[in-house]
Parts: structure tokens; sequence; C-alpha cells
């Protein structure tokens, strides 16, 4: 009823491949985004945005970049957190180098450099496959973050070895630094999410798409239709590093403040990897709803027995969450392997028919 | 629907009723972390805190008249939660003990904004203890650089350090990273000579190779900045090389009873600085036996009780009564508030007669905090493993601040400016 597409002609080719062909899909959309960029901003406090809003977007988006690699061009890999802080630290060195530099320009500049990192280490996908790859690109997590606490340039020759986030303004504006208000950084957050977010979508429909998704299902074939794998596993290495690496840079500059090197080490890299698969590998829906059930969930899970009342310590009310949020990971992967993206599509189809059903 | 409304109006309702009964009382949040990785040392901590604050309330009717809701908010160690429980108690809390050197390093550049005081006992940035520049923050009564110095005065005193070799076996991390400054400055001035040896956090439970590379070096001493598993790792590699015991000392986290007890009569001789000590004859521990222990609202057991991370937990709570009865008695109300506490901490003054008073005989040396010094600079005992617990081996030894006050302030002010705009609090004197 709510979906009903009855009525919804195509009559053009176009209509028929656009990115919304049923309307109520527009719709839904333009309501989430209602939620995003005025609901919620208007709603919420301090600890909503420092907890729930503002880290959910950069999951997202780091899960995104991984997803384009390995959901989309299917090249497995280990190192998502070492490049989120190539991201991280070329932003630092940029902003401490020169300070007059605009903070956004500097954001989605410092994915360049991870993507230049990610093709170094993307170069072996050329010859190695699956697990095999998966090994080489946790080489680079291996290899990165033990430069990030070696090499004492990158961190400015500080003592404690942390990187430590300056006021940083736009316009006399605070963006980042403790100085910096909460919803501004969620603003700049979700500008940079939405926008990378519209260019993945329109990458992955496009012809880059195509190719990577060739690559993945068979690269052999692939080939043999004409495709080249160098290009397209290079490029999906750049992109998705790219991707990454602007994360990290909003990781450390619009949320966490300051970074120690093995922030970036492999429970990182993992916990990325668990929000791609549980949201939907070649999916960019389910990049949105794996954070929400990985980096959400617990945190409003916290909230609730103090809530209702129900007097339980703090540790124990940890250890349950950790109960419940495994128990529902396995339960979802269980009712549906392809992820909470495959679920929300199966939905919409009983939707669509819902309530005559065949 | 139905449900849900209902479920909602049950929590409105008792956070209704929550926020009536807070009327009269003083929300000081501790972010614990009895789960994670490092649970085993923090425990005890949080027991002693908590049984201490327990024993306040039971026995005095909390501190002058205002009972102390002394809620623990878990982080397991981990940065993100911890940042979810500092925003999480931020709004009513008059306190933040952010328990982690990650934690406080996010916590800190917060607080000029948030105006909450941090207090760090013994842990977290040295340079804190230039109070005029971390207004918010406070590291009593010893930091790292106390510490480092009275290890090295305690050395000197078994013989002259000139042409000996320390190997300072510390975690590669920030916390282990803390006392190198003045470790290379006062290894500079005695004429020894330092040699660090980091140990990566993947590798704190296999410690094979930093010991080989100790076995060949042969030090006269070795001094351990460890922490969590790293502890038991060196002490039992220790044992396991035959590396005299006597020649080993650790800062105070390397001093918990449980990793020592794994070694037993093996670790006899080693050695940790500390600024507390477990005095189980001290008024305050029969009175947490007899008031909270017996009457079953701690979590505590007698072995734990007997350790050295459980005393420092009450000596922690102790300073921060003692900073809340200052201020309480400074602006005449029971309800303090942040800023009021934070005043409150800068005039601790730990005597002799106010440690007896308090029941804390020989349990915490005593200090006095200025609006300049955040520390106390309180120093601490030589304490040495005797095979089944920790005894003291030394007089009090104080650290002899001013051979690093000026590196202190020099730190504090490329922070200041790293930060910067970070207001100074100029109403004080220099240190």
């Amino acid at each position: 009823m709510l979906y009903r597409t009855a009525g919804q002609f195509k009559t053009s080719y176009e209509a028929d491949q656009a990115l919304f062909p049923v309307k109520q899909d527009a719709f839904l959309l333009g309501f989430i985004m209602v939620l995003a960029w005025v609901i919620f901003p208007l709603t919420a406090s301090e600890f909503t945005f420092q907890t729930l809003l503002i880290p959910i977007l950069i999951y997202s988006l780091a899960a995104l970049g991984l997803n384009i690699l390995t959901g989309y061009a299917g090249q497995l890999s280990l190192g998502t957190a070492a490049f989120m802080g190539v991201g991280a630290y070329a932003c630092y060195k940029m902003i401490t180098i020169m300070p007059w530099m605009n903070p956004i320009i500097a954001i989605l500049l410092s994915g360049v450099f991870s993507a230049g990192v990610g093709v170094a280490f993307g170069i072996p996908s050329l010859r190695i496959k699956g697990f095999y790859l998966a090994i080489a690109t946790l080489a680079a997590q291996f290899f990165l973050v033990w430069l990030f606490e070696k090499w004492s340039w990158l961190y400015n020759d500080n003592a404690s070895g942390a990187i430590q986030v300056p006021n940083l303004d736009i316009f006399g504006l605070y963006v980042s630094g403790p100085q910096a208000d909460s919803i501004v950084q969620y603003y700049l957050v979700l500008f940079i999410v939405c926008l990378l977010t519209w260019v993945c979508i329109n990458l992955t429909r496009g012809n880059l798409g195509r190719t990577w998704k060739a690559t993945r299902d068979m690269d052999i074939a692939a080939e043999l239709i004409g495709i080249n794998l160098m290009k397209s596993k290079l490029t999906a290495f750049a992109i998705s590093s790219y991707v990454v690496g602007v994360a990290g840079a909003l990781f450390v500059f619009m949320w966490r403040g300051a970074a120690e090197p093995n922030l970036f080490d492999i429970p990182l890299s993992f916990r990325i990897l668990f929000i791609a698969i549980i949201g939907g590998l070649g999916s960019i829906l389910g990049n949105y709803l794996g954070a929400i059930l990985i980096v959400g969930l617990p945190v409003v899970l916290n909230l609730v027995p103090e809530a209702l009342g129900i007097p339980v310590s703090s540790s124990m009310v940890e250890h349950l969450n950790f109960m419940i949020v495994g128990g529902l990971i396995v339960f979802f992967l269980i009712v549906e392997p392809h992820g909470l993206a495959q679920l929300w599509r199966l939905l919409r189809e009983k939707l669509i028919l819902w309530p005559f059903p065949y | 629907m139905k449900h849900f409304t209902r479920l909602a109006l049950a929590g409105a309702l008792a956070a209704a009723t929550a926020g009536a009964s807070m009327a009269q009382e003083l929300y000081a949040p501790n972010l614990a972390y009895r789960t994670g990785p490092f649970a085993a040392t923090g425990i005890p901590l949080m027991n002693g805190q908590a049984d201490y604050m327990t024993l306040l309330n039971e026995r005095d009717g909390g501190i002058g008249g205002a009972k102390i809701d002394f809620e623990e908010c878990e982080t397991g160690y981990s940065t993100e939660k911890g940042v979810e429980c500092y925003e999480k108690t931020k709004g009513k809390a008059i306190v933040t003990q952010p328990w982690s050197t990650g934690i406080t390093l996010q916590v800190l550049p917060k607080t000029n904004v948030d105006e909450i005081p941090i207090l760090a006992p013994g842990y977290g940035f040295s340079p804190m203890m230039d109070g005029k520049t971390f207004q918010w923050a406070f590291n009593t009564p010893a930091g790292y650089w106390d510490a480092a110095d009275m290890i090295i005065q305690y050395l000197e005193s078994q013989g002259s350090l000139d042409g000996k070799t320390i190997a300072f076996l510390h975690l590669d991390h920030p916390y282990g990273k803390e006392p190198i400054p003045v470790l290379e400055q006062l290894a500079a001035d005695k004429g020894f000579e330092l040699s660090p040896i980091p140990v990566g956090l993947k590798e704190m439970q296999n410690q094979s190779a930093q010991w080989l590379q100790i076995r060949r070096m042969r030090p006269d001493y070795v001094v351990m900045w460890g922490w969590g598993a790293m502890n038991a790792g060196a002490i039992t590699e220790a044992v396991k090389t035959k590396f005299p015991m006597e020649n080993f000392l650790g800062v105070w986290w390397s001093g918990h009873d449980a990793d020592l007890a794994i070694a037993g009569a093996d670790a006899k001789g080693y050695k940790s600085i500390s600024w507390s000590f477990p005095n189980m004859d001290a008024p305050v521990m029969k009175d947490i036996q007899s008031m909270v222990i017996d009457k079953g609202m701690s979590k505590t057991d007698e072995t734990e009780m007997k350790g050295v991370f459980y005393s420092r937990g009450i000596v922690i709570s102790a300073i921060l009564a003692e900073g809340i009865r200052a201020a309480q008695a400074e602006y005449g109300t029971a309800e303090i508030n942040a800023e009021q506490l934070r005043w409150g901490l800068e005039h601790i003054d730990m005597t002799e007669e106010r440690i007896a008073e308090l029941g804390l005989d020989g349990m915490v040396p005593p200090f006095k905090t200025s609006c300049a010094n955040h520390t106390g600079h309180s120093g601490g005992w030589m304490l040495e493993w005797d095979g089944e617990k920790f005894v003291k081996v030394s007089d009090l030894l104080t650290p002899n601040v001013a051979g690093y006050q000026a590196l202190a302030e020099e730190k504090a002010k490329e922070y200041a400016d790293a930060n910067a705009p970070w207001p100074v609090n100029e109403g004080c004197d220099a240190m």
C-alpha cells in the first residue's frame, strides 16, 4: 500500500534505469535527508552529536570506502585502518605546515595521499587473489602503524607520540579542535559524507563500477571481454583508499581530536570490515545500516537500564552489551547472510506487493 | 506503539525521580574500567575508590552534609567509550576521572571549554603540574617526572651512578615515553648511560626479544614503565633470565600485587616507587572493613584489600574528598559546582596532622597544592616485594622538582601554543 507502484509508468529506457525507478524510494531518501540535515541537528544534544551522529557518519564513510574495494571490486583488504591513518596524518601535516589552509580542502586533499599509498599496496593484487591478497594488505596494516610510531616527523616530534588537533577555523567559525561546536562539525561531516556518497553511487552505477563488478565476479572472464584488470583493480584501490583516507581525516579532526598510532591498528580495520559485511557487501546503503548496528546500537543500549531506572552496575551493562550486540550480529547473518542491505531489499519487494502477495 | 509509549513514560518518570533525589548530592563520576584488557588492575583501584566514598556516605553522611554520588561509567579502557562516558556525565559532574592516557589526551583540551576539573592522580601528562597553563587538570599527588627523579635518587643512595648503565624498559605508548625527557636530563647530570627499550603494545606478553637485549647489554639497573599485561610479562621474563631482582625497579603502576604473586618468592627484591601504601592498621582500613565490607556494600575481597592498588584507590578518593571539603569551606555551601571544586583541589593541604585525622596514617605522604602547582609533589616510598607482599624499604623520597621546572613550563607552553587559543590563568604567581 505504502509502496504501491501501480500507475508509475516508464516510457523511456532512461526512466527505467533511473536511480529511483519507484517514486517512494525518492520520498524515503528525501525524508532521511530532512532528518539528517534539519531534524537531527535541531534536536540533538552534545552527547548525541559526539557519540551517535558524528561517529556513525564517519564509520559509514570508512565502510563505504572499503566496500568499493571489497564489495564491488572483490579485493579483500585488512588494511583499512592503516589507510585511515595515512589520511589523518597527512591532514595533520598539511595543517601544521600550512596553517592558512582551509580545513575542508585539507581533509579532501588528505585522501589523495592515502590513495597513493593504497595504489602502492594494491600492486600485489595484480598477481595474488583472495586470502593471499588479504595477507598482503595486512602487511600494509603492520607496516604503516609501525611507521606512524617510529617516524617522529609525522607527529612533529611531539614527546607523547600522539597527534593533537589544533583549533581551526573557516572565516572565524571554529570547525575542529576543542573550541569547535558539535553542530558545526556535524554539518561539515554530513556535507563531506553526502558528497562522497553521491560520487560513489554514480561511480558504482557507471562504467567503472561495471568493470569492478566484472572483475569481482570472474576476473578471467572480465579479461576475455576486454577489461584491463590492472586498471580496474588499481582504480578500485585508489578510489577506495581515497574515501577511507578522507574518513580517517574526519575521524581524527572532526571527532576524536587526538590520535595515537595504535588507534589505527587492526581492531579498527576489523570493525570497519564488520560494518561492511553486516551491512552488506556490494551496497551503498548497507554501510549506513551496518554502522548504525555496530557503532550506534551499543551506545543506545548503554542508556537503556538507566532510562528505565533499573539499577545495574555500569560494568554489567557493558558485559550485557557485548552479548546482545554479538547475538544480534549472529542473528542478522543467519537471517540474511548477504547483510542488512539485502534484508531491506527483500522487505521492499514484499512491501511493493503488500497487502496482496501472490 | 502503546507499549513504547509506556516504556518512554517509565523512563521519563525514572529520570524525574532520579533528578529529585539528586538534590542533596554531589555527582562525582568515575570513568571506570572493570572490563577489557586492563581490568585486572582496574578492579582493585575502582573498588578502593568506591569503598572510601561509601564509607564517607555511611559514616559521615557524605561530605559536609552532601552525599557523594560516585557513579561509575564503564570504559573498558577504550578511548572511544571514555569519550562517550565523558559526554554523558559532563552535564552535572563536578569532576571527571579519565583513568587512561588516551582518554586524558582527548578530554584535556576540552576542559577549558567545558570547565570541569580532571583529576588524574599519578598519571597523565607530566607538564600538567603547571597549574597556570593547565587550569583544570590535576595530577596530584605526584607525576611521572617526580617518579623518574625519585627512582634515580633511590639508586644514587645505593652508590654513585657515574658510568653505570640503566635500561629503561617502557611501553611504546605516550604513557611509557612520558619520563624520557627527565631521565635523559638526569643521565647527563649524573653521568649514567640511559638506554630506552620499548615494548610494543602487541609484545606486552612476550618480551623475550627485549630481555635478550637486556642480557646482552648487562645493565646495572632496569627501570620499568609498564602497564597491564606488560608488568607480569617483564617480571616472569626477568625471573627466567635470572636478572638480579633487586636491580629491577618500576613506576607505581608496575607495582600490582597480583602481577608479582605469579612469580612469588622468585620475584623477591623487585621494587616499585609509590605514593600510596597499604597500611592495614590505619583507622580508615578498619572503618572500611567494619562499615562497608562487613555490611556487604563492597565488591572487594580479602586478598585484594591488602594490595597496593586497593589502598591507592582509597588515597585517590581521600584526595578528592579533601578538595571537596576545601571548596565547601571556602564557598560556604555543601553543593559546590565544578568551578568551586577546582578552587578546592588547588587548596588541598595534606599535612601529617590532617592525614592522621583522616585515619590515613602511613598511607599517603603529606603534600600541598596551589593555584600554580597542581601536582603537589608529595614524594613517595620505595616499596619492595618480599615474596608475599610489598614492604617499605626507604624513607620518604621527595622529588627535586626544581630540576625539571623549566622543562615543564616549556612543554606546557608548547601545548598551549599548539592548542591556541588556550586561556591561561594569569591570576597565578609563578610556581
